[in-house]
């Protein structure tokens, strides 16, 4: 066995024959476990080259070794620096904060005779610092510990273990320093001298291909093996184009999420919007505290639940979809009744009603609520995202947004074509007159339908909640780009809706990197004046008589 | 239309604009006269009575609602903001604060000349009627009209505020432009000056309504009328609607902007927020509640408003917007000719209600 030869080693540079008799003594079942640790203290307590020898296997051991090795050696590491080992007769003592123990066994015991205290050579310090730290990273259970560690690290890659940052990111229990011990991993294997692992590195850090690895690569370019391996420089040209081709996918795949994301909001606040203008000629400039309305019975579901039932707080965002939509819609039901059913013959008139309404609907729930910010609990359903490719991350909020969209496209779409009241909707929006004189209940249609366009913005509060600032302003930034996308989708067409919100929410996502987002709303603008040139009914105008 | 003479309303309203540029400029060598503070309150009055008479010019009479007329409003201000502070900063060579702000050494190339009135009047009067003329051609040529014109002229006005919120736009950004401390070589801050201002703002009043008066009433103005009324069918008997509301909207905008160079010397500060939705939104409501189609009922509406907003928002300045909407629904549905119905005693009985708004359908 080696470790018997280390130990015959040992005794003969240290050891008198006092050692060999507690050898002898102790039982033959614990030396086996005893041995590599007795070998690995007489080495610390050695001449130099012993002593680095030891350091080297301190720090193997932070890598190969069982959790109880690593437990044991972590404070020997950490001592040699401090000077808190003791090396004697018996083997060594090791001064923790629990006292005195023997270093090998950690009993307790004090030093004996003829004690001194190992001293680390400058070359043989640095090997203990890292040793110290590996095991630090290895064994802290204290996040801050081990975070430190990592930073003392990364300064002092070579030498290291070959997998020991591998393991320890597996090990690892926080997503933020597994993810930091990786960086470190892959920069440290790029750096190091064997020109094999530094392609493989170069190769492994292609497969994540966004900014970071980017930035990890291109210095390569000006690194002496660059110009001297042609191996090495093909593999870091492959890497870069890789990488930028991910990065420019990612990009691409991230403006046009963005921009379903905002045309799936866009498309909410407009929906109530269109139905409404195309039934009755009227715009509902009120629209937008609608939707800040269904925000603010959001947050009141919110904190309906925190306070009766606590374990359904997470799921506040669902069982508010009744309630918001019955809230808003209501609202809407009685707007109708009171003032717009006066008002049909005179839809500019209608328009300034509608926005007293807005005004004092705003003002009401500024006096009521406050002028804050409501804050709102984010649920895990709409937390964190999937990083796809590039610097996209595919975001559970958004995904929100556009899948609520979708569905309230569909159940909006079903009721239009599927139900009598849709039947009633359409034929009401086609030709008001005839669909009085078959004995359609006009006025009735029209006072459900704006509580259906308005219970709609209602459900677009709802989905902006956790991703917008909810406060009594909110609806006003979305009322003209809600307006855009009626204007431009025709009047009175699911499919104008959902086709202009998608166009317009593109088109403001694609220009805003390129020259910022008031740009984008001014050429929006603009285009929709152009468009209007050769479309004035919009882009799915209904056929009929032009008004 | 009755002609000048025999239209007393009218006369009265004209007389006490007369009465009231006066009393003003009676003030002015008189300190026993109206103080500086109220003669302030009384120019912005009649600035925003102008504004109310641009838009009644086009939505009254020709029936085009237009939500952005803030953005002539604003056109005509910053111009104004402009001048004043080019030349005080001439005068007093005291850099403008948003020069400071964004660290600029020297005003834009776009600003040269501004210190000399006449050429800020011209850029004004010039700005307004490009922004006017290509905006009301390609969409009267489209024939937008009704709601679709309103809320496309509202997102007009959006767009310019966002626009101007941007500090490097070389005027002033979020902030705005303040700071004025010389006006034609005189001290902005003293009394004697500011009701000077005030004076000419009501007597820019009076010959606004007076030629305005004489516009409608002459065979233009027959014409104006005639296509707020059917505009198809004066199309029909060979008429160019389209020149004709273009030239009413432009003229309306250029008295928008009159009305904004007016108004931004008298309160001293412009900021983005002169292009904000909601003034362009309170001037129909000021001609909504006056009465549209009726010079007297715009400017009654612009005053009225306005002198309730001064006095609440020093008094109960959360009351306001409660009051304000209120105030908008009583006159949409209990008299749809704002308050002109009243002066007419046209609503007899609560029942009449029904009878008026059937009485009045509305043009579009």
């Amino acid at each position: 066995m080696l470790a018997r030869g280390y130990w015959s080693d040992m005794m003969r540079r240290t050891l008198g024959v006092a050692a060999i008799l507690i050898a002898a003594w102790v039982p033959a079942a614990l030396v086996a476990a005893e041995a590599p640790r007795a070998d690995l203290v007489g080495k610390l307590c050695g001449d130099t080259g012993a002593m680095g020898e030891g350091g080297r296997t301190l720090t193997a051991l932070a890598q190969d070794g069982s959790p109880d090795d690593r437990k044991w050696a972590a404070p020997l590491a950490r001592a040699m620096i401090d000077r808190k080992l003791t090396c004697d007769a018996g083997g060594a003592v090791l001064i923790t904060a629990e006292g005195s123990q023997d270093a090998v066994t950690r009993a307790p015991r004090t030093a004996g005779e003829r004690d001194r205290q190992p001293f680390l050579s400058l070359k043989n310090r640095a090997l203990f610092e890292t040793a110290a730290a590996t095991l630090q990273l290895r064994t802290a259970t204290d996040l801050g510990q081990r975070a430190a560690a990592l930073r003392a690290l990364e300064r002092q890659t070579s030498g290291l273990p070959d997998r020991l940052f591998e393991i320890a990111a597996e090990e690892e229990s926080d997503a933020g320093l597994k993810a930091q011990i990786l960086a470190t991993a892959q920069a440290a294997a790029l750096n190091s001298t064997e020109p094999a692992k530094r392609i493989r590195a170069v190769r492994h850090i292609s497969t994540t291909p966004d900014r970071r690895a980017l930035a990890q690569i291109r210095p390569m370019t000006t690194d002496p093996a660059y110009a001297a391996n042609p191996e090495f420089r093909s593999a870091v040209d492959a890497a870069i184009s890789t990488i930028n081709r991910g990065i420019l996918t990612g990009d691409v795949l991230a403006a046009l999420y963005n921009g379903f994301s905002f045309a799936s909001i866009l498309f909410m606040a407009a929906i109530g919007l269109a139905v409404i203008f195309g039934l009755m000629g009227v715009i509902n400039l009120a629209q937008g505290e609608m939707i800040m309305i269904g925000a603010y019975v959001t947050w009141l579901v919110q904190e309906g639940l925190r306070h009766l039932a606590p374990a359904l707080l997470d799921w506040y965002l669902v069982i508010a979809i009744p309630i918001a939509f019955v809230v808003t819609a209501a609202i809407g039901i009685a707007l109708e009744a009171i003032l717009l059913r006066h008002l049909y013959k005179r839809p500019l008139m209608s328009l300034l009603a509608t926005w007293a309404v807005s005004l004092f609907l705003i003002n009401l729930v500024r006096v009521t609520f406050g002028t804050q910010n409501l804050n709102f609990v984010t649920p895990f359903y709409v937390t964190g995202g999937v990083p796809v490719i590039g610097d996209f991350i595919f975001t559970w909020n958004r995904m929100f947004a556009i899948a609520f969209a979708v569905v309230t496209l569909a159940i909006t779409s079903g009721l239009m074509r599927l139900t009598p009241l849709g039947l009633n909707i359409r034929a009401v929006t086609q030709n008001r007159t005839m669909a009085a004189c078959i004995g359609i209940p006009v006025r009735r249609i029209d006072m459900l339908a704006f509580g259906l366009g308005s219970g709609l913005a209602g459900l677009a509060g709802l989905a902006l909640a956790p991703i917008y600032s909810v406060n009594p302003q909110m609806g006003q930034n979305f009322i003209i780009d809600s307006f855009m996308v009626v204007v431009l989708g025709g009047v009175g067409t699911i499919i104008g809706t959902v086709v202009a919100a998608l166009g317009i929410g593109q088109i403001n996502v694609l220009i805003e990197p390129l020259w910022g987002a008031v740009a984008a709303k001014v050429i929006v603008l603009l285009m929709i004046i152009t468009f209007l040139q050769w479309r004035p009914e919009g882009l799915f105008a209904i056929k009929g008589r032009r008004k | 239309m009755k002609p000048l003479a025999s239209d007393r309303p009218f006369l009265c309203l004209l007389l006490i604009v007369i009465a009231v540029a006066l009393l003003l400029a009676g003030s002015v060598f008189n300190s026993a006269g109206l103080s500086p503070y109220l003669a302030n309150a009384i120019g912005q009055l009649a600035a925003f009575a102008v504004l109310a008479i641009s838009l009644d010019l086009i939505w009254g009479y020709l029936g085009i609602l237009s939500l952005g007329h803030g953005l002539f409003f604003g056109i005509g201000g910053y111009v104004v903001a402009m001048y004043l502070l080019k030349h005080s900063y001439e005068v007093t060579g005291r850099v403008p604060d948003f020069m400071q702000f964004m660290g600029w050494t020297e005003l834009p190339f776009y600003w040269a000349g501004f210190g000399f009135f006449p050429y800020a009047l011209l850029v004004a009067v010039v700005v307004t009627l490009l922004v006017s003329g290509v905006f009301g051609y390609v969409s009267f040529r489209s024939r937008v009209g009704g709601v679709y014109f309103a809320i496309i002229t509202q997102a007009l006005v959006y767009v310019a505020m966002l626009l101007m919120y941007r500090n490097d736009t070389g005027f002033g950004g979020n902030n705005g432009m303040t700071g004025f401390t010389v006006a034609f070589g005189w001290p902005v801050g003293s009394g004697g000056v500011v009701i000077i201002m005030a004076a000419v703002s009501v007597l820019v009043l009076g010959l606004t309504l007076l030629s305005c008066r004489f516009l409608m009433a002459s065979r233009f103005g027959v014409m104006i009328v005639a296509a707020g009324d059917d505009e198809v069918r004066l199309r029909t008997l060979g008429y160019d609607t389209l020149r004709l509301k273009l030239a009413v909207w432009c003229l309306s905008a250029v008295i928008a902007a009159v009305a904004g160079m007016l108004y931004v010397p008298q309160v001293g500060i412009i900021n983005p927020r002169l292009l904000a939705p909601e003034l362009s939104l309170e001037i129909a409501v000021w001609v909504a509640i006056g009465g549209r189609g009726n010079l007297i009922g715009a400017v009654i509406g612009a005053v009225l408003v306005n002198a309730i907003k001064f006095w609440l928002s020093a008094a109960a300045p959360e009351l306001w917007p409660f009051i304000l909407s209120g105030l908008i629904v009583l006159i949409v549905l209990v008299f749809p000719n704002g308050l002109i119905d009243l002066a007419k005693m046209k609503l007899v009985r609560p029942m009449g209600v029904k009878r008026i708004a059937a009485e009045t359908p509305e043009l579009h």
